[in-house]
This record gives structure tokens, C-alpha cells and sequence, in this order.
């Protein structure tokens, strides 16, 4: 019995060398692959990039329908004219961060990740045991188009740098202000019309308004169906979080605004106390606020703006067509954020913003780096940045007489997203078109562009000046913000919830403050704090 | 009606008469939500979310049929599914019917060792890392063999089938049929397969719908999409409507994107639980003798 267990063991053990050693083997070949033949095909500068094809394994998400990226017509086109070819490991995704994080523990690299979205905490520690390697002295040498980049925008520069002081991973921004204020605030017009009222400018007109909506049946079918207000709690470009600025302090969905330079949290200020007051008395007291607001999903918030008679008085969505449709939009306007009992109006500006870090990263596997640094240098130009994120230059795009990418007219029953994910890696991909890009390089599409006015025409003269940009945080920082902060976030909706739903504000709030000074705010608020004065002490460097 | 109430006690009408309403109640809750899912899959999804689909289909549409009958992601899904439950139940049943025969068998040498050596792999794995890794060394990654062998010798299964083989082939049958001249090869296939018709129907049924209900193997393991189960290819189309902060910058069309996914969502749960649906009345008479013997220690 004994020795046949010895037995075992050893077969065992001797299986496991064997498949070590074929493993090691593999990949000393791939290291050692010809380093003369490879300088001599190798051209510093110009297109192509290499006179015989080489080839790059590379792993990227991709959305779950477009094709695998070796049949877009962009891939082609970039691999015909640098010579390099991508052998493409797609993975939807949805699966992606499984699946990368898998790879990446089983050592299972590829020479690079494409569109990676490596979090901070994933570029410093890969790239501090060395999986992903450093890339700043490859920008130096081999990256002209991003070199030029940086070398005119310090501030993308010191972004992507990690505290270490080392680049890890390729930037990925499309600059365009869209996201400053997610919350548009939408109201029935054709129902203010019909019942004699102006489009309010205080948030207690508004109040009144949706009163009247639901006690005077303004779609006259003789039934109180009417909806005065629905929201979606908590969640990105559909919660109420723009009306708590007309107390004075808009919230967001980090409960963290910034003024002049020092962090605010938000869910702890009188302002919100006072906003949950009244929006429990005025509003969800006298049945104004659709109680399914705290737990219906997007599907359902969608279908409400769509019912055979229309029942949607006001609610907070990014674009107003997709909401009721483009029949009724036109029914509805946009509200300019409402003026509150003290006199205060402001809407707040949504945190983080400026570039993705790690869009793209370099495993120590990859031995043809400098190759594969020339290959997403083309990236970095504009015009290529651009027809990586939205689409390829005779499928979407033409160029108009000052040489500016211009939108073609969509394919018959396409939507634009639909498409452009067909044709196009998307805004994940690396490549940064810049602000000054816009309108130069290339146009907006004609939505984004909509935006961009109502933007500008409701929501800029009120915004909040500074937000919290997008930090890149020491580890162990992250690491005392992980362990801290979602459970302190839960723990502030719910009782946001409770507050405005059952009230209480008052008789709870010292209980409540307790509570999260346990949970360790005042920590987490330090952390960022410390963040945001390195961020600025950077930026006067 | 009356009659039968008659011939019957007080009491026993009444125990009757519960008895059949708690089990219509149970019944209902079990086939209400898959009739839901039917109606649904022919209505209107915008009737769905308000509330106003429940008893018959409301706003009547086959668009959510049409498209997945014209997605050939779907299809390929569907043909892989079928491939990969065949090819998987065939080989995992034979390796649980080889594995399990001899192990019932008193004169097999060293029965203990062997079973003690499968045990403790019910309860210590390597992990998901070194799986991958070996699926990786072998060269079974992105192949199918990655997701019908691995999972091929089922521990509890074999001790199902061993259990069954113990309590119903009695060991004087071996007795008889080796005087006559019989082999074990012989006596394996002429006389045990044919007495274990049950047994066999459980593990095929067992195997299919872990095969056909599997997709994490596949997730990890697979990279070409032609190669996709349909429950992978199902789970990414229903993942995708997601509405995150990166919508803002790429400004797509959110609610035309969410309502061809809520459209064929209900359509794709018919279309993929329909082969199990089918199968398992074919199965279901063996069921419970199966897997009763199977499960009684004999």
C-alpha cells in the first residue's frame, strides 16, 4: 500500500516537470526569435513598419455582436500598411475581465492587451513584478504622434503617469465635455401648456407643476395614471442628484464635489439634509415621485414614457427621445437647474473625466516591443484616433474640403451605436481625440452634437467650476478606499432612500453621521484630499 | 363529483379536497412562470416592463422569433450546444458506466484504494488557475475536447451508478452466467447494460442538461466564437444592456439597443430550454426508479 503511494508521487511528480519544461521551452523560443534579422527588418520611421510581416498575438474585448477584429475593415487597413499582423484573441466583453484577469494569473500572456481597461491598481502592480512593462523610454523613441501628444499636453502626460513615475499603460479619451452633467432634467411641456403653467424656474413652481399634473389629469383620459416624477436612485444620467443644487450643494453619484481645492462630502452637509427634508414632505408625502423609482431597472424607467396614453410628467434621462420616443419628444423640454428656497442654482459637475490610463499595455512576453510601439503610434494621430473610435474613413466617415472627417449617412435600419460597434473598436480603444480636435479633425456625430448645445445652453452657466479629476492613487491608497468605500456608499443610498421615502431626516442624522464616521469617512475623505493636492501641486510643475 | 365525496368520509373528502388545491397552487407557480415566459416571448416588450403582459400576449409580435431565427450566431450556438451534449454525454456516460461497473464488482483488487483516490477529488480541486493551465499544456484550449473531457468522470455519478449496479445485478447472475461460459466483456454488455435501461437514462439526462445548461467552461476555455454553446452566445446577448458612464462618451442608442435584446430575450429562453423540454418525458418514466436505487446504499 505504502509504496504504491510512492508510486503515484512520483509519476506525479515527474508528469509535472514534463509539462513545466514544455511550457519553459515555448517560451525561450518566442524570446530568442532572430534578434539581427529582426533590426534589419525593422524600419525606425515611415510605413511599413516591418519590410517582412511580423506578428503580434494580441487579447482585446469587443462588443458581444461586432465581428472579431481581424475582419474590420480598419484592422486591415492598418495591418496593410505597417506590415504587422494581429493575430486577435476577441473576447466579448462582458467575459473580458474574467478572462483577463485569468491570463494574467496563469502567466498565459500575449504580447500586448488592446483596449485593456487595466485599472490603477492592475498597471502598478503588473508593472511592478514585471508582468506589463514600462513604456515611456519606447514613446521617447518610437511614438511620434503620442510623444508630440504629451510633449503639448502635460496634463495627459502627468495623468497616465503612475506615482512610480513610470507610463504603464496608453491613454484613451475622447475629449468632449459630454459628461459634466449626466442628469438632464426633462418636463412635460404640452401638459404645462394645457394646464396654464410657465415653465418653472423655482423648485417650488416645479413643485406645484407636478402637483397639477397629478391631481388634473392633463392627458385627459379621465384616469389619475399620471407619473409627476420618475427617477432611477442612484444611478448614472437618471437619478436626482442635479436638483439637490438648488440647495446650494449639488450632489453626484460619489456623494464628492470639490470646492476651491478641498473635498466635500457631500451626504454629511446640511444642504442634503434640507434637500431630503423637502423631498420627502413635497414630494413623496403628497405622492409626486413614482415610488418605483428605488427599484425599477432601466428597462422598466424606458417603458414608462412609452404607454398608450402618455402618463410621464418629468424625469431625469440624458437624451429625451429614447425615454418617450421621437414622436413625443417633442412634448417635452429641458429644464435649467430650478432655483431652491435660499436663492441657490447650480448643477454639479460629474467626477473623474480626463484619460483612460491603461488602454493598452505591453506584457514582458512581447519580444518585438519597439515594433509594437510603431504599430499603436498610428493610433495617435488624429485622424486615425478618430476612425478607431467611431469608424473607418468611406464606412462612416468622408473628408469634407477642409480635410475634416465628416459623418455619412447611416446604412438603412442601422442605429448608429449598432453600427459603429460593427465597424469600430469604440471608445475604449487607444487613441485620444482631443478638444481641439473636435471640429477640425473631426465632427461630433450629429447627437453628441445636440448635446453639446443643450449643454451648453442649460446646464454651463450654472455648473459647479471644479470637479474630482480622475487620480492616479498610490496602492495602498486604493487599497484603504476599496476596503472603505463601497460599503460606505450602500450604506448612504439606502438611508438616501429611506430618507426621502419614509422621512426622518432630522430625528436619524446624528445616528447616521455616527454610523459613517465609523465606517471610516473621515479616512476616505484624507485619502482624497491627499490625492487631489498631489494632482495639483503636479499641475503647477 | 358527488358521488365520490359520498363513498368517502367526512374528513377524507376534506383531506382530498386540500390535498388537490395545494397541489393545482403548486402546480401553477411551477408552469405559471414558463407560460410567462412564452406570452412574452410574443408580446410587445414595452407591454412587458408595464405590467400589462400576465394571462394572454399583449401587443402580439413574432419580430423577437424573426430575429433570432435570422441571427446565425444563434444557429451555430444551437449546433454547438447539440454537439457538444452529444458528444459530452457519450463520453461521459461511457466513462461513468466503465468506471462504475467494475467498482461494484466484489472481485475487483484494490476497490478501496481506487475509490478513496476518486473520493478525495470530490472535495480538493486544483483551482481554476492550474485547470487552465493544464487545458492549456495539454493543447485542448479553443478545441472542443476542452469542454467534454474534462468534466467527462463525474465522482458522484459513478458512485450513482456503482450503487445501482451493487443493489440490482445480484452476484449469483455472474455466478450462472460464467458457468455457462460467459465472459465479463459479455456478460457486461448482454446482461448488465440491458438491466440498467434506468440508470443509463438518468446519466444521459444528467449529462445533457449539464452539457446543454453549461457556459463557464466555454467562457474560459474557448476564444473562437464559431466554437460558442448557445448558452454563451444567450448570455452575451442578455449581459450587453448595461448602461455605464462610457455610454455618455459614445453616445449610442441606448433604448433601441435594450428593446431588440428585451425582444428576443423571452423568444431565445423558448427556443434554447425546448430540446430539454422535449427530452425529458421521453426520460422521465425511468427517473425516479434510477435514482432511487441508484441513491439507496444496497
Amino acid at each position: 500500500m505504502k509504496s504504491l503511494f510512492k508510486g503515484a508521487g512520483i509519476v506525479m511528480l515527474a508528469g509535472a516537470f514534463a509539462l513545466s519544461g514544455c511550457s519553459g521551452n515555448g517560451n525561450s523560443a518566442n524570446n530568442q526569435a532572430g534578434s539581427p534579422d529582426q533590426e534589419a527588418n525593422f524600419n525606425k520611421t515611415g510605413l511599413p513598419i516591418v519590410k517582412e510581416a511580423v506578428s503580434l498575438r494580441m487579447v482585446s474585448p469587443k462588443a458581444a455582436l461586432a465581428p472579431e477584429f481581424s475582419e474590420m475593415e480598419i484592422f486591415k487597413r492598418l495591418e496593410k500598411d505597417t506590415n504587422v499582423k494581429i493575430n486577435w484573441e476577441n473576447i466579448p466583453d462582458t467575459d473580458y475581465a474574467e478572462k483577463k484577469n485569468l491570463l494574467l494569473a496563469s502567466g498565459d500572456l500575449p504580447d500586448a492587451f488592446y483596449a485593456a481597461g487595466f485599472t490603477d491598481y492592475e498597471l502598478i502592480n503588473y508593472g511592478k513584478d514585471g508582468t506589463i512593462i514600462p513604456l515611456e523610454d519606447l514613446i521617447d523613441q518610437y511614438a511620434p504622434n503620442l510623444k508630440a501628444l504629451l510633449d503639448r499636453r502635460p496634463d495627459i502626460k502627468s495623468s497616465i503617469t503612475a506615482p512610480d513615475g513610470h507610463i504603464y499603460g496608453l491613454p484613451s479619451w475622447e475629449e468632449n465635455n459630454l459628461g459634466t452633467n449626466p442628469f438632464f432634467h426633462v418636463i412635460n411641456k404640452s401638459w404645462l401648456d394645457k394646464l396654464g403653467l410657465k415653465v418653472p424656474q423655482t423648485l417650488d413652481e416645479y413643485t406645484e407643476a407636478l402637483l397639477a399634473f397629478k391631481t388634473q389629469d392633463p392627458n385627459g383620459n379621465g384616469k389619475q395614471d399620471e407619473i409627476p416624477l420618475s427617477f432611477m436612485h442612484m444611478q448614472w444620467c437618471m437619478d436626482i442628484a442635479g436638483l439637490f443644487g438648488a440647495f446650494g450643494l449639488p450632489d453626484n453619484l460619489e456623494h464628492r464635489v470639490v470646492r476651491d481645492g478641498k473635498v466635500i462630502f457631500t451626504a454629511t452637509q446640511p444642504e442634503y439634509k434640507e434637500a431630503l427634508n423637502y423631498f420627502h414632505e413635497k414630494w413623496y408625502k403628497t405622492g409626486l415621485i413614482d415610488p418605483e423609482s428605488f427599484t425599477q431597472d432601466a428597462a422598466q424607467y424606458l417603458a414608462k414614457g412609452k404607454t398608450n396614453d402618455e402618463t410621464l410628467g418629468s424625469y431625469v434621462w440624458w437624451e429625451v427621445e429614447e425615454v418617450v420616443g421621437t414622436e413625443r419628444a417633442k412634448d417635452y423640454v429641458l429644464l435649467s437647474p430650478l432655483k431652491g428656497p435660499n436663492g441657490d442654482q447650480t448643477i454639479g459637475r460629474a467626477n473623474g473625466g480626463g484619460p483612460g490610463r491603461g488602454s493598452f499595455v505591453i506584457t514582458k512576453e512581447n519580444s518585438n516591443p519597439e515594433i509594437t510601439m510603431r504599430w499603436i503610434d498610428q493610433q495617435f494621430e488624429p485622424y486615425m484616433a478618430a476612425q478607431i473610435h467611431w469608424g473607418p474613413l468611406d464606412i462612416v466617415y468622408k473628408k469634407d474640403e477642409n480635410g475634416k472627417l465628416v459623418n455619412l449617412p447611416l446604412p438603412d435600419g442601422a442605429s448608429a451605436g449598432e453600427f459603429r460597434q460593427k465597424v469600430a473598436p469604440g471608445s475604449g480603444a487607444p487613441g485620444i481625440i482631443t478638444f481641439d480636435d473636435f471640429g477640425k479633425v473631426v465632427d461630433m456625430e450629429p447627437r453628441a452634437q445636440q448635446r453639446a448645445k443643450d449643454l451648453e445652453q442649460y446646464y454651463n452657466p450654472y455648473m459647479e467650476k471644479e470637479n474630482y479629476p480622475n487620480i492616479f492613487f498610490e496602492p495602498e491608497e486604493l487599497d484603504k478606499i476599496n476596503k472603505i468605500e463601497p460599503e460606505l456608499i450602500k450604506y448612504v443610498n439606502t438611508q438616501r432612500g429611506r430618507f426621502i421615502v419614509d422621512g426622518g431626516a432630522d430625528a436619524e442624522w446624528d445616528n447616521y453621521l455616527k454610523t459613517l464616521d465609523k465606517m471610516g469617512l473621515k479616512e476616505l475623505m484624507e485619502i482624497y484630499q491627499t490625492g487631489l493636492d498631489r494632482y495639483n501641486a503636479n499641475l503647477k510643475n | 363529483m358527488n358521488s365520490l365525496l359520498k363513498r368517502k368520509s367526512r374528513g377524507d373528502a376534506w383531506f382530498d379536497i386540500i390535498n388537490y388545491t395545494m397541489l393545482t397552487i403548486i402546480m401553477l407557480l411551477v408552469l405559471y412562470p414558463l407560460y410567462f415566459v412564452l406570452v412574452a416571448s410574443l408580446s410587445d416588450p414595452n407591454y412587458i416592463y408595464s405590467g400589462e403582459v400576465w394571462l394572454f400576449p399583449k401587443g402580439f409580435t413574432l419580430d423577437g422569433y424573426e430575429r433570432i431565427f435570422s441571427d446565425s450566431s444563434i444557429w451555430i450556438g444551437y449546433g454547438n450546444s447539440i454537439l457538444y451534449a452529444t458528444l459530452g454525454t457519450l463520453i461521459g456516460v461511457a466513462v461513468t458506466v466503465f468506471a462504475a461497473y467494475p467498482l461494484a464488482r466484489k472481485d475487483l483488487a484494490g476497490k478501496s484504494v481506487i475509490m478513496w483516490f476518486l473520493l478525495v477529488t470530490m472535495f480538493f480541486s486544483g483551482g481554476l488557475i492550474p485547470t487552465y493551465l493544464l487545458i492549456k499544456d495539454l493543447h485542448m484550449l479553443n478545441t472542443i475536447w476542452a469542454l467534454v473531457i474534462p468534466g467527462a468522470g463525474g465522482v458522484f455519478n459513478v458512485i450513482i451508478v456503482r450503487t445501482f449496479f451493487q443493489s440490482s445485478i445480484p452476484d449469483e447472475m455472474w455466478e450462472a452466467a460464467s458457468i455457462d461460459g460467459c465472459s465479463n466483456t459479455r456478460f457486461f454488455w448482454s446482461i448488465v447494460l440491458p438491466l440498467s435501461k434506468s440508470i443509463l437514462a438518468v446519466m444521459v439526462l444528467y449529462h445533457v442538461v449539464g452539457f446543454w445548461n453549461g457556459f463557464f467552461d466555454a467562457l474560459i476555455y474557448l476564444n473562437d466564437e464559431s466554437k460558442y454553446p448557445l448558452q454563451l452566445v444567450l448570455r452575451n446577448i442578455l449581459v450587453q444592456n448595461q448602461v455605464n458612464s462610457g455610454m455618455m462618451i459614445d453616445v449610442e442608442s441606448y433604448a433601441a439597443k435594450m428593446r431588440v435584446t428585451e425582444l428576443i430575450k423571452y423568444g431565445v429562453i423558448m427556443v434554447s430550454s425546448l430540446p430539454l423540454l422535449i427530452l425529458y418525458p421521453f426520460l422521465q418514466k425511468y427517473f425516479v426508479k434510477g435514482v432511487m436505487i441508484g441513491s439507496i446504499k444496497g
